[in-house]
């Protein structure tokens, strides 16, 4: 089992290497192989998260645990004075929250692949190992038990989506590429040096040996926390990064240029995976390790901007006559559920929100797949144009309508679970926040109903193509979108095995928060101990 | 001065691979000449082309040479007194020079005039030796020696590899002022010497630590200030950078893959060595290290700045690198300001760190552009009967790079990528390291300035990778492949992701060096 973990990051990797040294020819080997690789990724991490919802719970009360670890020294790095030297480490994990977000990478990839399978024209090897390295990058993030490794992984992403996007992108291909890598590193680079001032900090406090392990700084962090002024200064800069890659509102202007000039596919992994990492970066550093801050500053700030996000990218989404524009707009008003339900900080809203980011991968995911299918058929994507598709692409239109209702959250579908557990979450921590939020359901609803409305029903209007009409569905789309659909249901009917999954990990996390804080029996000196010995 | 010779030549084996190659650089330019047939091709000067595999193939053997006679040279930690000491710092530096000087040969190899080959690989060898002995000095008198030793033949080296009026002018600017850079830095090594009454390093710093009752002497102080300005030209500090662009631009791709790493890198030891107070006499006592820190924190958060900003309006290549070559001396720098009394190692360890990592990242860079050809030449100023430039020159000329040349190109990626800094390259690693150092050294805001720094600067490589890989345009032509610079390239990216999978065991030597300043 822990074997696997190091596969699963360097597995992308070694056949993305091995893609780019292929003869640009070689498209029919490249797809293939891509596509096997990202199926054996899929199968590996479908069996650790099996695994894993079989294992027996940790009985520690560190406040981050992996349940599955492996640990290898990466570099030393010296510390002045007489203090022993500060190990760098490649510190793989899984838990319950990590095993689902790298499951639901390994299956949008999948999906990736399949939706580029005949629309990349040219340079198809290539465009195939820079998806298998994202994926490799994407999984790294969310196994690393390291700051600093976390930060390598995050930050390892924009290469290959910079050639993406650069590369196999739309009009404005360029400009959007720019705009992201420069948009997110800047942001990153404040997180770089939050981590790094976090982790000197830590090294001086408690005199860990490895300060930069998310695990044994939270379990020091849990006796003794930082000071103050310290944390928040620490939140800021480190959240700035993830609000950036969120993105939360006043930091989403690269958003919309990016996801419409995007490939589709890369487009499904953008909305899908990778804005994961700062909603991920968010629950596995800032709330395990600056909870003070986190509680008094970050709640305020977080669950404003959240909402903010959720009536703005909802009435943006309405004015649209793109539809990717559209959705991409509803991207971000869905996300603002994510971010809401973890800064509710009680059991129901953080699970509500690690849940959103499974179910918000899947159904928006699934809403660009469905666009993207409609505007390869057609060349267009102006809403203007469309209308009662529903009776040239009936199952198309089937299917684009289920996604929608998943992700407007209906009852019986994901979006309804997560988006409720959220907002019921939010309402215990602070009403205002959960009532303001739940008018973007309201929205939602109207938006995508519109949009659906608009496309599929009232009197045929399609664009003018050339040679035969346009087909329906073909199996190889269906194969793409099947599993998120079936996932989308099968979330809603029971989503109990995921709550189980993620629970015991969201449970450690929000005790730092309760309102009977569990106090430590042992004594600080002995706990420090025990987490250098770990 | 007898004794002086006595024990130079005493200790010459401590010196052995560096006279193996001196040797051997002289031994080219005795039989070069001979070898150059007049008559055949009627042009005086000019050599049959099989010369330059000749010199080339030879230059290698004989770094390999030096190199077995470095690998069973064993550093000894206890510093004699002599003109020569082998400690980590010259273990490491010998290394570096010998590893960059084979790289530069291999980047050289179809570049260099058959007829003018020896004469380059020899000044070439010449410089590997000034480098290694730079490190290896412990004398004022041989650390000024071998900084020359350096200088003097990358004059000559600029010249043959382009000896057109861009490339005189280059070679004019370049001498001049490091002419002139030498002169201010002996002038600082005297007031050394004169006010602590030896050149012998390991004495002089034991002089000052026990200076300790009394104020330092305003002579110590300006002696330091000079030998800073001498050396800070090496580096390209801004405000001494003014010669890198105009250079980088007017020499051939070699002279400034060569300029851009090697003054660099004798620039860094010898202020290292200079400056360094040993761990075992930080306490107390006049610590040059203290004196000069502050002028070096200004040279460094001015040359990154000057650097950076100026680098976001070039055109040109060479110029762009030159300028993110001040940029990262700049950094380097911060690693000699970090240099903390009670542990040295620290800064200057990240500073060499640095130093390697830049090294494979810049010759990688200038390796991929020196064996690129553009399709016919694009100046529409050039007199009727210049000679056709089908360099690669301006950013433009990189476009489509990504596709008529996609291993040239992904080897100029992975550069390009480290010097942004982004993980997995060792210009990621060399940054952190160079932030702890500066942040656990007590100098925060130089960290930070570090930080913003490395934000602008990816503006501006980024560029030029959308250049390479966002733009359809080809201007390369596709035939020009040159294998030795394709291998040499090919080493720098497998050293710049090496040393990001695994950095240990070299960032474990390199903190040891702090106890040999």
């Amino acid at each position: 089992m822990i074997g696997l973990l190091p596969v699963l990051v360097l597995l992308p990797l070694a056949a993305a290497a091995a893609l780019a040294l292929l003869r640009p020819t070689d498209a029919q080997t490249a797809r293939w192989s891509a596509l096997v690789v990202s199926l054996s990724t899929l199968a590996i991490s479908l069996y650790a998260t099996y695994e894993l919802s079989q294992a027996r719970p940790l009985r520690t009360t560190d406040p981050v645990a992996p349940r599955y670890e492996l640990r290898q020294t990466w570099m030393t790095v010296p510390r002045l004075g007489d203090a022993p030297d500060v190990r760098l480490e490649f510190y793989l994990g899984l838990d319950g929250v990590s095993a689902l977000l790298i499951s639901l990478t390994a299956i949008l990839t999948t999906t990736a692949i399949l939706l580029s399978w005949n629309r990349i024209r040219e340079g198809r090897t290539a465009y195939f190992a820079c998806i298998l390295a994202l994926e490799s990058g994407l999984i790294g993030s969310f196994c690393a038990f390291d700051l600093l490794l976390f930060y390598v992984c995050f930050e390892f992403t924009l290469i290959p989506i910079f050639f993406l996007i650069g590369i196999w992108g739309g009009q404005e291909r360029r400009r959007a590429a720019g705009r992201f890598v420069l948009f997110t590193l800047c942001g990153s680079l404040a997180t770089l040096g939050g981590i790094l001032a976090l982790g000197a900090a830590a090294a001086e406090r408690w005199n860990l040996a490895t300060p930069f392990s998310i695990p044994d700084v939270a379990a020091a962090v849990a006796i003794d926390p930082l000071p103050f002024a310290l944390q928040v200064g620490l939140m800021l800069a480190i959240g700035l990064g993830f609000a950036v890659k969120i993105p939360l509102v006043p930091f989403h202007t690269w958003q919309p240029l990016t996801y419409v000039e995007a490939p589709t596919a890369v487009t499904v992994l953008l909305s899908g995976t990778v804005l994961k990492m700062g909603a991920y970066g968010l629950f596995r550093i800032c709330m395990p390790l600056l909870p003070d801050a986190v509680e008094s500053i970050g709640v305020p700030i977080v669950a404003t901007l959240s909402v903010i996000g959720i009536v703005y990218g909802a009435l943006c989404a309405l004015s649209q006559s793109d539809m990717k524009r559209l959705v991409a707009y509803s991207s971000l008003s869905h996300l603002g559920f994510v971010t809401l339900g973890l800064f509710a900080l009680n059991v129901e809203g953080t699970t509500g929100g690690v849940l959103q980011m499974i179910n918000h991968g899947l159904s928006t995911g699934a809403i660009f797949l469905f666009v993207g299918m409609i505007e390869q058929r057609y060349g267009t994507r102006d809403l203007g144009r469309f209308g009662g598709l529903a009776t040239r692409l009936p199952a198309l239109a089937v299917c684009m309508i289920f996604v929608c209702f998943a992700s407007a959250g209906l009852p019986m579908l994901n979006g309804f679970v997560g988006e409720y557990l959220s907002l019921s979450g939010m309402f215990a921590r602070n009403p205002a926040y959960a009532i303001v939020g739940a008018s973007g359901v309201v929205l939602g609803a109207w938006y995508l109903l519109t949009l659906i409305q608009r496309t599929f029903f009232g009197p045929v209007r399609e664009p003018q193509t050339e040679g035969p009409p346009p087909p329906d569905l073909r199996l190889r789309e269906f194969a793409a979108a099947f599993p998120l659909m079936a996932l989308c249901l099968a979330i809603g009917l029971y989503p109990k095995p995921l709550t189980d999954l993620i629970q015991p990990d969201v449970d450690r996390v929000v005790r730092l928060y309760d309102f009977n804080p569990v106090t430590p029996q042992v004594a600080s000196a002995e706990t420090a101990e025990e987490s250098d010995d770990r | 001065m007898n004794e002086f010779v006595e024990r130079l030549v005493g200790s010459v084996e401590l010196a052995l691979p560096e006279v193996a190659l001196i040797v051997i650089a002289c031994v080219y330019f005795l039989i070069a000449p001979f070898l150059l047939d007049t008559s055949r091709d009627g042009r005086s000067g000019e050599g049959p082309s099989y010369l330059k595999h000749l010199w080339a193939t030879a230059t290698l053997a004989a770094i390999a040479v030096a190199g077995s006679l470095w690998l069973r040279m064993e550093p000894t930690a206890e510093a004699l007194p002599g003109p020569f000491r082998i400690d980590g710092l010259s273990w490491y530096v010998r290394g570096l020079s010998l590893a960059s000087a084979a790289i530069l040969t291999l980047v050289a190899w179809a570049r260099v005039p058959a007829g003018k080959a020896a004469e380059f690989y020899a000044c070439l060898l010449f410089i590997c030796a000034g480098t290694s002995l730079v490190a290896v000095a412990n004398d004022l008198v041989m650390l000024f020696l071998a900084l020359e030793l350096v200088s003097l033949p990358t004059y000559v080296l600029l010249y043959l590899s382009r000896h057109d009026a861009a490339g005189q002018e280059a070679t004019l600017k370049y001498f001049l002022l490091s002419v002139f850079s030498a002169a201010v830095a002996s002038f600082g090594l005297s007031y050394l010497y004169g006010t602590t009454g030896t050149t012998d390093l390991v004495a002089m710093k034991t002089a000052l630590a026990l200076g300790a009752n009394g104020p330092m002497p305003a002579t110590l102080a300006i002696g330091i200030a000079a030998i800073v300005a001498g050396l800070a030209f090496r580096l390209a500090a801004a405000p001494f950078h003014f010669y890198a662009p105009d250079v980088f631009q007017g020499t051939s791709t070699v002279g400034a893959a060569t300029l851009s790493f090697i003054p660099k890198a004798v620039g860094i030891v010898a202020l290292a060595r200079i400056i360094g107070t040993p761990e075992a006499l930080a306490t107390g006592g006049w610590s040059l290290t203290a004196v000069a820190a502050p002028m070096l924190a200004a040279l460094a958060v001015l040359s990154m700045c000057v650097g950076n900003l100026l680098a976001l309006v070039q055109t040109d290549l060479r110029r762009l690198l030159a300028y993110s070559g001040i940029a990262h001396g700049g950094y380097m720098l911060v690693g000699l300001v970090a240099m903390n009394p009670t542990e040295p190692g620290v800064g200057l360890g990240s500073a060499l760190f640095y130093l390697a990592s830049y090294g494979a990242m810049t010759v990688g860079a200038f390796a991929v552009l020196a064996m690129l050809r553009v399709r016919g030449t694009t100046d529409v100023d050039a007199p009727a009967n210049a000679p056709v430039d089908d360099r690669v020159n301006t950013i433009d000329d990189l476009a489509g790079l990504g596709r008529s040349q996609p291993f040239a190109a992904a080897l100029l990626a992975i550069a390009l990528f480290s010097m942004i800094g982004l993980p997995p390259t060792a210009g990621f690693l060399g940054k952190l390291n160079l932030f702890v150092a500066a942040w656990s050294g007590g100098w925060r805001w130089l960290a930070i300035a570090m930080l913003v720094n490395a934000g602008i600067a990816a503006y501006y490589y980024l560029r030029v990778l959308g250049s390479m890989y966002l733009r359809p345009t080809a201007n390369v032509d596709r035939r020009s492949v040159e294998w030795p610079a394709l291998a040499g390239g090919t080493l720098c990216a497998a050293a710049t992701i090496g040393l990001f999978a695994a950095p240990d065991w070299l960032w474990q030597a390199l903190r040891a060096t702090g106890n040999d300043l």
